[in-house]
């Protein structure tokens, strides 16, 4: 689908674009014509699996953490093939700092995109339709550092970006998609776990909220079976929770560091709900007491009873 | 050297400057691509900042450092560049308006490009005209308003108004062209014509941003700017000579500058050629009196005159140059002007007894009557808005506030962390302030109240707890209760009322924002609570 062999920079790819007059690259826009939507291709994740990483030791390295996490099934190369285009759906929606736990911690992100990078991943993109105005987003979240050093693609929400899909939910059938989300061969799901008036808690599947543009704040009036329409049409290869630290309580936008606990953990999982339904009881709630996480197993997306999945914990 | 030289020099000059003007105009605004820079990233501690001096050109502008120190005794920041611009008129003449201005400068190409005078009628149109007291009058009307407290220099001090037209009128409204443009190619059934519309985005985001910016009134601004440059054929800068209030102040200055147009009146074959060429209309022709109040420094006369009649000397002291024909009429108009506008701009008791509920000011900005004397009205903080919520009033300022900046919060909304627009106010009506204070003072713009008709759950139509979701201070300021509703087909569900607790709003309006009930939503925020004034309180 990409006309270039090797990953490009960003900055590579503006000078490529200006080249070819107005372009077949270009950070976000490429691929005008995708072939098969980003399902979760058959390797490994015939088998269901949730790993849980554990930073136990003082001062631990995210880095090995996450690196360790995913050598727990086999490697990120079970999901990243080379020349894979990926995509990295973290949740940067407020501009906030890190350690406000109201983003996707920027340690993690950097490893899931090395790790990436080291399985031969052609590009790697970051995206996400931020809140809050995306440039004090990228630059305060800390994510725009990380695309920075690793070199992947940060692509800014926009307007042009958002194309009107066939969703086929139950409630949402043709909402406007922000299409570098879809337009990869593999998704990682990469969102932080926070308290959330409505939902009680967002984690991965409510991440992908931030996939979709249009008036999304009406998504609202019918929460969790707007969450699981979206998570049954945004099928990642893989979800990683970032529970490094987590914001319980004044969320999902947070703002003072005396609501963020710290629980140094990871929960990886090609089970969207197994992922959620664990990162819910770090926040001591029962699984089955958030609503779309039930009606997320009533509609077939996964299950919340996690312990009879190949079920791993790791620790550092 | 010699005045063909001379001339070079004043055009790249000219050219470099108004360059500079329109690359700090263009940078005016968070980047795209912040994140690559390093320091801002990761200093968290630290607000973002631009790293240009996009306030440069209006410390250059004396006109807009002696209004404020006029009217609010305040020094702005930079004045030295000022001080530094009046030193050199007083040495060196109008060379401000002949070299740096960069609104002189694109009048002087708009009437180069295609002249719409020629021969003998190019001649008289640069004759010396009474009409050119019309700058004194301004003047002297924006000063003596000044000092009672009105500054209403912005709106025609040449920087304030140049940026304040390209920013909001001309930038956006070309953005908004070229981007509907591409919409068009992006709809396409042509396959090249897609990709080359996102092509053309990359290459025009840089300048124009990723979205429609949106200004209202803008549209006025912009005709204005147009007019002003067709005045251009009727006569060849037409604002500098005569409308232009800052070329009135360095004219005044220029009288004892050194330098000098001697003239040579034996040598003159009367050719006019140096009439003809003139930008200021300050009779150079050797017969007549050279002005220096109204030459512009262009050395257009000196460079063409085929006989080397007219040529322009160093000439020091006693000897001053000729009176500025300033005029009594327009003298004393000006005082009349400038002391009753004051007065009247102040007689809808917008200051004294009731402002306009939605005059929601730019975070930091200080008590109105203050902001009055000191905000230029030049769109800096509008252009630099990262949310687009800065926008000019047309009457929610009264008179006195005309084009003044206020947040509108459905077209955007005060980030919390954010505090650009006091970051780069040139005058300091809009002060310089930390996140950190904005959040513990904390420094509130307005507050919040819902609108329980219109608002789903309280009105019984659907659960939404968006205003809460997105109100960012820590506690929140919206709060919910749960109840019991029955909606419209009679069934009971369960929702979260939500509630303002004014002592901890700060007037943000991103609930506003974002609120799902669209046309007027069901929150709103209003001035009421603002921190700067100590009436418009709502709470003891």
């Amino acid at each position: 689908m990409m006309n270039v062999g090797k990953p490009i920079t960003r900055r590579e790819s503006i000078t490529k674009l200006l080249k070819l007059s107005g372009g077949l690259v270009l950070s976000g826009a490429a691929t005008w014509s995708v072939s098969s939507p980003p399902a979760a291709k058959a390797t490994s994740q015939d088998k269901k699996f949730i790993i849980e990483g554990i930073g136990e030791s003082e001062g631990y390295s995210i880095k090995e953490l996450t690196r360790k996490t995913f050598d727990a099934v086999g490697g990120i190369k079970q999901f990243v093939s080379k020349g894979d285009v990926v995509v990295i759906k973290p949740n940067v929606s407020w501009a906030r700092k890190p350690e406000l736990a109201a983003t996707t911690h920027p340690e993690v992100m950097e490893s899931v995109i090395e790790l990436c990078q080291e399985a031969g991943a052609k590009q790697v993109r970051i995206a996400d339709n931020t809140i809050h105005d995306a440039r004090r987003c990228f630059a305060i979240t800390g994510v725009g550092m990380v695309a920075k050093k690793t070199g992947s693609d940060l692509i800014f929400p926009r307007s042009s970006l958002m194309r009107n899909m066939k969703l086929g939910g139950n409630r949402l059938d043709v909402w406007p998609v922000f299409v570098p989300v879809v337009e990869a061969d593999k998704v990682i799901n990469l969102p932080v776990a926070k308290h959330h008036s409505l939902t009680g808690l967002t984690l991965g599947m409510k991440n992908w909220i931030g996939a979709v543009g249009g008036s999304r704040w009406s998504l609202h009036q019918d929460i969790n079976q707007t969450i699981v329409d979206l998570a049954q049409f945004f099928k990642p290869t893989v979800t990683l929770v970032d529970a490094v630290r987590i914001l319980t309580r004044n969320g999902p936008s947070g703002g003072s560091s005396a609501d963020v606990a710290v629980k140094n953990t990871l929960i990886l999982s090609n089970d969207p709900i197994a992922a959620d339904a664990r990162a819910a009881m770090l926040f001591g709630r029962e699984p089955g007491g958030l609503g779309f996480i039930r009606l997320g197993q009533k509609w077939g997306l996964g299950t919340f009873d996690f312990w009879n999945l190949n079920h791993k914990r790791v620790t550092t | 050297m010699k005045a063909r030289h001379l001339v070079w020099l004043r055009r790249l000059t000219q050219a470099l400057f108004l360059c500079f003007f329109l690359f700090l105009l263009v940078e005016s605004r968070l980047p795209q691509d912040i994140y690559s820079d390093y320091s801002l990233t990761f200093s968290t501690d630290q607000d973002l900042r631009l790293n240009l001096p996009v306030k440069f050109f209006f410390q250059l502008d004396p006109l807009v450092g002696l209004s404020s120190l006029l009217s609010g005794f305040h020094l702005i920041k930079g004045f030295l560049w000022a001080a530094a611009i009046l030193v050199m008129t007083l040495l060196l003449g109008r060379v401000f308006c002949g070299f740096i201005c960069p609104l002189g400068t694109i009048h002087h190409a708009v009437g180069w490009v295609k002249p719409s005078l020629k021969g003998s009628r190019m001649i008289r149109a640069n004759s010396k005209t009474p009409g050119q007291r019309i700058k004194y009058f301004l003047l002297i009307g924006v000063l003596a308003g000044a000092v009672l407290g009105l500054n209403m220099t912005g709106l025609l001090d040449p920087i304030s108004l140049l940026f304040r037209s390209m920013a909001l009128a001309l930038l956006a409204g070309l953005g908004t062209a070229l981007r509907s443009a591409f919409e068009a190619l992006a709809h396409s059934d042509v396959k090249i014509f897609n990709l080359l519309s996102y092509g053309a985005e990359i290459l025009v985001a840089p300048i124009f941003g990723y979205s429609n910016q949106a200004y209202q009134t803008a549209w006025f601004i912009g005709i204005l700017f147009l007019i002003i440059l067709f005045l251009n054929r009727i006569r060849p800068r037409f604002w500098c000579r005569t409308l232009c209030p800052l070329g009135a102040l360095l004219g005044i200055c220029s009288r004892v500058s050194i330098i000098r147009l001697e003239k040579y009146p034996q040598k003159c074959t009367n050719c006019n050629l140096c009439q003809k060429y003139c930008q200021g209309a300050a009779s150079p022709h050797a017969e007549l009196i050279w002005e220096s109040a109204e030459c512009l420094s262009c050395f257009n006369c000196h460079n063409v005159c085929p006989e080397d009649a007219l040529s322009f000397r160093f000439k020091f002291m006693p000897k001053t140059n000729p009176k500025p024909d300033m005029g009594r009429r327009a003298v004393l108009g000006g005082l009349v002007a400038g002391v009753s506008f004051p007065f009247l701009g102040r007689l809808d008791g917008q200051i004294d007894k009731v402002s306009n509920p939605r005059l929601i000011r730019p975070p930091g900005s200080l008590p109105e009557k203050d902001f009055l004397e000191l905000c230029q009205r030049c769109g800096l903080c509008m252009k630099v808005c990262p949310t687009n919520a800065i926008n000019p009033t047309l009457g929610e300022g009264g008179m006195e506030g005309f084009w003044t900046p206020r947040l509108i919060m459905i077209q955007g909304y005060c980030e919390y962390t954010c505090t650009l627009c006091g970051s780069v106010c040139p005058t300091g009506a809009i002060k310089e302030i930390s996140a950190k204070e904005k959040i513990e003072q904390p420094i509130k713009i307005g507050s919040a109240y819902i609108d329980r008709g219109r608002c789903l759950p309280w009105s019984g139509n659907a659960p939404c707890i968006v205003c809460e979701e997105v109100c960012p201070t820590a506690p929140k300021a919206i709060y919910l209760k749960e109840d019991v509703i029955i909606r419209p087909d009679g069934e009971k569900i369960a929702v979260q009322l939500p509630h303002v607790d004014l002592k901890k709003c700060v007037g943000c309006g991103i609930c506003e924002n974002k609120c799902p009930v669209r046309g007027r939503p069901a929150i709103l925020t209003m001035a009421a609570g603002e921190s700067r004034s100590l009436k418009n309180q709502i709470l003891l």
